[in-house]
């Protein structure tokens, strides 16, 4: 693998880490802001990286994804949806309903993926045009759904504020979350586990199974795929709905693990990240997961300069100011973009049309 | 003799209708869908419409709301649809209005204090309006080099720019440039000096449509020309149609997508001048409208053919506009717009929908708008 | 085969949305809910549990234009009438006054874009409403326009803080009241109590954008309220405030996922007390910091009652109730008795500590009510300026 790349992400890291550290060490140990740092980059970057392993997947396989975005939020108000009835109207215990909230949140994004495949692969739709068509719909359609069913006495639930069936427990990995202060890391909630799972679940079905062969000879070559007896068409839309499937646990984690509650556009334009931290990553699970955690990272450092800012030594008094250190994440995607730490290659047949 | 005539008429009236046939088809079948939405949730469509037309049209200072909000629309649908023209899709429209405005606002309220005079406005304007086409053109000519030097796809460039103006707009509203008056509380410029602003079209209290709007008519025209009528904007169209046929036809590609990039972000920056020279009088840190994601709607709505944007961008407008009298009528919430306009996007996107109900034969070629992160 | 596909993708569409719209189905019209028989005081009453008559059920409009007919309009800021903040607050109490038949008619428009504000404040007058009320600091500048266009119509602007200067020469207007509140006071209360509850004495603040008065106010006075108390016991108490900054406006009120990664970051450092301010952003944090069995300080209504699931840890919330403050001035509006002074300052404090009472020892609630009463009478200051200096 590609070990420049990655040798620069963990230096952008620790070089984040470091600088509050050493800010706020005479209020908190540095193991304590490591750790509590290290929480939330896993936090943040848990949407980012799911998005990305939905662009990996229909990418991959030729297709280029901006509808991430538009994927997670209709999965984040479908999977919410369907818990609240579950639990309010239906009368199931927390536990089920929330079960049953991120199924509905995966079949979500799995529907809004079938609309993009069968528009950019049978319609033939410019394949970027069809993610804009899914990003506008979802937030019309999630934004209107919600005010109609629970403002106002005529709706649904009468104008109250239903009873959320709370959020997805937080699981102990046995022994590692014993560790005194660092144990932290190791208490997470269920989707934030199974994004780091998938990583490595994506890494070997890509790349050690022949689905994964099939998938990338379809987006590498899908005439030459074609010849030796794949169904082009048919690849495509498997992956793009696989893909489909992971926004919408991306989608889950906003109103199922995060909080318990939905708000119009919520997903407030994480699902372009993911789409950076994908591109960044180079198109590969591992990649993409630690371009994840980079973003993860620069939130962190933003959250903490900000709690710690009366700490913050004159000399540096523009990492007090936050919307420079805003800056940092999207001119370092750029930075990258250009090549300056080995350039991106996309799938070679990445968003065209395969006309038999 | 007569008959004759009439019949070339009408078959050339038809066939300059035939394009506008699948939208008008596409907005007719999206609007009767979200009438059933409507219809669903316990609503009546047929006052939620005609509040929706009233709001719009229905007197001359719904008309003269309707073209200003029509009117950055226009150009910000000119600046997409020139990228699309050449390869390109300029998703950061948002960043560069943002942009455009503070550079207008800055060079509108600032300028007469640097040089302790005041300007005559026929000076002041196009500077103030100059300033805010420049920002943009940057805005959008930096991932346009990006593009066509290093690779790095335009599409993330210009989100990453939409976020980086957003924090240095923000930056600059609260700090640098922010209205010094000691009562004022808000993130926002001082007003612009009078001399920087462009009139209202008639002077009668309550039509605030400004002469911005014939601005954005005029360059619907300009681009036209620029694309069909110019060299550069044949080498624009060959580059997005076909990159290495252009190249060895020997145009220089690096440079024209630089410049249409660029070209494109200033279109972009001349709806955030207009916007703050012709009638906020300032520029305020506000809840983002959208209006990005709205161009690239626009765009394709129109075909990317300047005069077919101006239908699109008065179509958007005016049901932006006539939303609050429909809302006021029958409280059906504004959100149903954002539905109806992705179900017109995606009924000219996938005309196939369109063609299948309507059995309409395909007629045309289809327009390839972007390739892929490589290319 | 092609055919096929296209009837398919209709079929998919129509359904995804019709599914989703077919949940909406069982909502009679007559299905409205009694008003509770007991109504709670007005301070700690439970907006958003009420149910609030809706449009939809209370039949169509009168003729606003009769002498007799008494309509009041709602302009929101940007955004929407459910937005579980200031634009929701100001409808409730628009809801209540009709509720309680005050009015007889209520309606909203919601602002899509600033540029919108003059012409949905001029949509209420000419249908000749009675009285519109504007939310938000930002309608500031267009409700003084229009209530010098419009003698008759009484305006009532909720965070509308104005003073006699040059852009407002004629102020103090007799049409015009602004609703204003100091925030920082609420700040300073809840501020003291953390500082009192607090057992690590680190307690947080998540915010919204300090570029927003009311926000900053809030943030602010909680720190001065942890200091007031410090100084008082001799205790020291780290207060730390996070502001969403850096995703622009539209974003920062509206982001509970940073809410609840800020406010997971102040416990992960020892913090024990959250305070989440500024809309939705704050409600995450809240809702964060009950989730980790961490006591969490609510923000603008006792969120006791938004916020249930947050109940067993809400020790709080710093108060600045719009509905009640709101109905008596459309009352003074209808009785032509409205204050001519051109403010009308809507009390502060804060709200009962309902479930966790338990926690709260009687010396210290006894501190809290000589605060509130300091504060009300001038005794005390905060020392927080009206918004942030310019950086």
């Amino acid at each position: 693998m590609d070990w420049r790349r990655f040798a620069i992400i963990a230096l952008i890291i620790v070089v984040m880490f470091g600088t509050v550290v050493l800010i706020g060490t005479s209020q908190n140990s540095p193991l304590v802001i490591i750790t509590s740092m290290m929480a939330t980059t896993i936090a943040v970057a848990t949407p980012l990286t799911l998005g990305a392993l939905s662009g990996i997947y229909c990418e991959r396989a030729g297709v280029v994804n901006i509808g991430i975005e538009g994927m997670m939020l209709g999965a984040a108000f479908f999977g919410w949806l369907a818990a609240i009835y579950m639990n309010t109207i239906f009368h199931y215990p927390a536990m089920p309903s929330l079960i049953v909230g991120v199924i509905a949140a995966i079949i979500t994004g799995g529907l809004f993926a079938l609309l993009h495949a069968v528009l950019s692969i049978t319609f033939k739709v410019d394949q970027i045009i069809g993610g804009t068509v899914i990003n506008i719909l979802a937030a019309g359609i999630t934004g209107f759904l919600n005010r109609q069913l629970f403002f106002g006495a005529g709706s649904v639930f009468h104008g109250q504020i239903p009873n959320a069936p709370g959020v997805l427990p937080t699981i102990h990995i046995p022994l590692l979350a014993d560790i005194p202060t660092v144990g932290r890391i190791f208490e997470q909630q269920p989707i934030a586990i199974s994004a780091i799972l998938l990583v490595i679940i994506t890494h070997f079905v890509l790349f050690r199974t022949r689905w994964g062969l099939r998938t990338r000879a379809v987006g590498e070559h899908p005439r030459a795929a074609d010849t030796v007896g794949i169904n082009v068409i048919r690849m495509r839309y498997m992956n793009v709905i696989i893909g489909g499937f992971l926004a919408g646990l991306g989608g889950a984690y906003f109103t199922l693990e995060a909080i318990s509650s939905f708000e119009a556009n919520m997903t407030n334009g994480r699902g372009f990240i993911a789409l950076a931290a994908m591109i960044f990553g180079n198109w590969t699970p591992f990649g993409a997961w630690t371009a994840a955690l980079v973003f993860g990272a620069a939130q962190a450092l933003q959250i903490n300069l900000q709690f710690f800012r009366e700490l913050i030594p004159p000399q540096l008094a523009v990492l007090q100011n936050s919307y420079v250190v805003g800056l940092a994440p999207y001119l370092l995607t750029m930075l990258i973009l250009t090549g300056i730490i080995g350039k991106t290659i996309p799938p070679a047949a990445d968003g065209k049309v395969y006309e038999k | 003799m007569q008959s004759t005539a009439d019949k070339g008429f009408i078959r050339r009236l038809g066939q300059l209708l035939n394009p506008l046939l699948v939208p008008f088809l596409a907005i007719v079948t999206a609007v009767i869908l979200g009438g059933i939405i409507i219809k669903v949730v316990g609503g009546d469509p047929i006052a939620a419409y005609k509040g929706l037309v009233q709001g719009a049209f229905g007197s001359p200072s719904a008309l003269s709301e309707t073209a200003v909000w029509s009117t950055p629309y226009i150009f910000a649908g000119l600046a997409v649809a020139l990228g699309f023209k050449g390869g390109l899709f300029n998703i950061g429209a948002e960043g560069q209005i943002a942009f455009g405005a503070v550079a207008a606002a800055l060079i509108g309220y600032a300028l007469p204090g640097w040089l302790h005079t005041s300007i005559p406005p026929y000076i002041h304007i196009p500077l103030a309006v100059g300033a805010g086409i420049l920002a943009g053109a940057i805005w959008g000519g930096i991932p346009g080099a990006l593009k066509a030097y290093t690779g790095g796809h335009e599409v993330i460039n210009t989100i990453m720019m939409n976020y980086i103006a957003l924090n240095i707009t923000s930056y600059l509203l609260n700090g640098p440039m922010r209205d010094p008056n000691p009562l004022n509380l808000s993130a926002r410029t001082p007003e612009i000096a009078v001399s920087a602003r462009i009139p209202p079209i008639f002077d009668i209290p309550g039509m605030r449509v400004h002469w911005g709007f014939v601005l954005a008519l005029l360059m619907a025209v300009v681009v036209w020309w620029l694309l069909w009528k110019t060299t550069l904007g044949f080498e624009i169209r060959t580059v997005g149609a076909n990159p290495d046929a252009a190249k060895y036809a020997g145009i220089n590609v690096k440079w024209i997508i630089t410049l249409t990039m660029a070209l494109s972000g200033a279109l972009a920056g001349l709806a955030g001048a207009i916007e703050v020279t012709a009638l906020n009088y300032r520029h305020e840190l506000g809840f983002s409208t959208g209006y990005g994601f709205d161009a690239i709607a626009i765009a394709l709505l129109g075909k990317n053919n300047p005069y077919g944007i101006i239908l699109a961008a008065i179509l958007f407008g005016a049901m932006r506009n006539g939303a609050t009298r429909m809302q006021f009528l029958t409280q059906i919430p504004i959100d149903i717009i954002s539905v109806i306009q992705a179900l017109i996007l995606l009924f000219v996107a996938a005309d196939a929908i369109i063609r299948f109900i309507y059995r309409i034969r395909a007629r045309e070629e289809r327009v390839v708008l972007t390739r892929g992160w490589g290319g | 085969m092609k055919k096929l596909y296209s009837l398919m993708a209709v079929v998919l569409l129509a359904s995804m949305l019709l599914s989703a719209c077919g949940a909406t189905t069982p909502t009679p019209a007559a299905t409205q809910a009694p008003a509770p028989a007991t109504q709670a005081p007005a301070a700690t009453s439970a907006p958003a549990t009420q149910p609030a008559a809706t449009q939809a059920s209370s039949g169509t409009a009168p003729d606003c234009t009769q002498a007799n007919v008494f309509c009041v309009g709602d302009v929101t800021d940007v955004g929407h009438v459910d937005d579980k903040s200031f634009n929701q607050s100001t409808w409730e109490g628009v809801q209540k006054a009709k509720t309680d038949g005050v009015v007889d008619w209520a309606q909203y428009i919601e602002t899509s874009d600033s540029k919108d504000y003059a012409k949905n404040i001029d949509t209420f007058a000419q249908a000749g409403y009675k009285v519109i009320v504007t939310t938000g600091f930002n309608l500031t500048d267009p409700t003084y326009a229009a209530a010098k266009q419009y003698p008759n119509i009484m305006f009532i602007g909720v965070d509308q803080g104005l003073q006699k200067d040059a852009n407002h020469p004629d102020w103090p207007l007799p049409n015009l009241v602004g609703l204003v509140y100091h925030e920082d006071q609420s700040g300073f209360l809840v501020g003291a109590l953390a500082a009192m509850i607090s057992k690590s004495h680190k307690v947080g603040g998540v915010f919204g954008t300090d570029a927003v008065p009311a926000v900053w106010r809030y943030g602010e006075g909680y720190a001065a309220g942890a200091a007031y108390e410090d100084k008082k016991n001799g205790t020291t108490t780290t207060v730390t405030r996070v502001y969403h900054n850096d995703v622009g406006f539209d974003k920062t009120f509206t982001d509970p996922d940073w809410g609840a990664t800020t406010a997971q970051s102040m416990i992960d450092k020892g913090a024990d007390i959250i305070f989440g301010g500024g809309g939705i952003t704050g409600n995450g944090a809240v809702d964060k910091a009950a989730a980790d069995k961490v006591l969490a300080i609510g923000v603008d209504t006792d969120q006791y009652y938004t916020l249930p699931e947050a109940d067993p840890y809400l020790l709080t919330s710093a108060m600045k109730p719009i509905p009640g403050p709101l109905e008596d001035l459309i009352k003074l509006a209808k009785s032509n008795k409205f204050p001519t002074n051109g403010l009308y300052y809507g009390a502060s404090g804060y709200a009962p500590y309902h479930d966790t009472a338990n926690l709260v020892p009687a010396n210290v609630d006894a501190e809290m009510q000589a605060l509130l009463k300091g504060l009300t009478d001038g005794s005390i200051q905060t020392g927080v300026s009206a918004a942030k200096p310019a950086q």
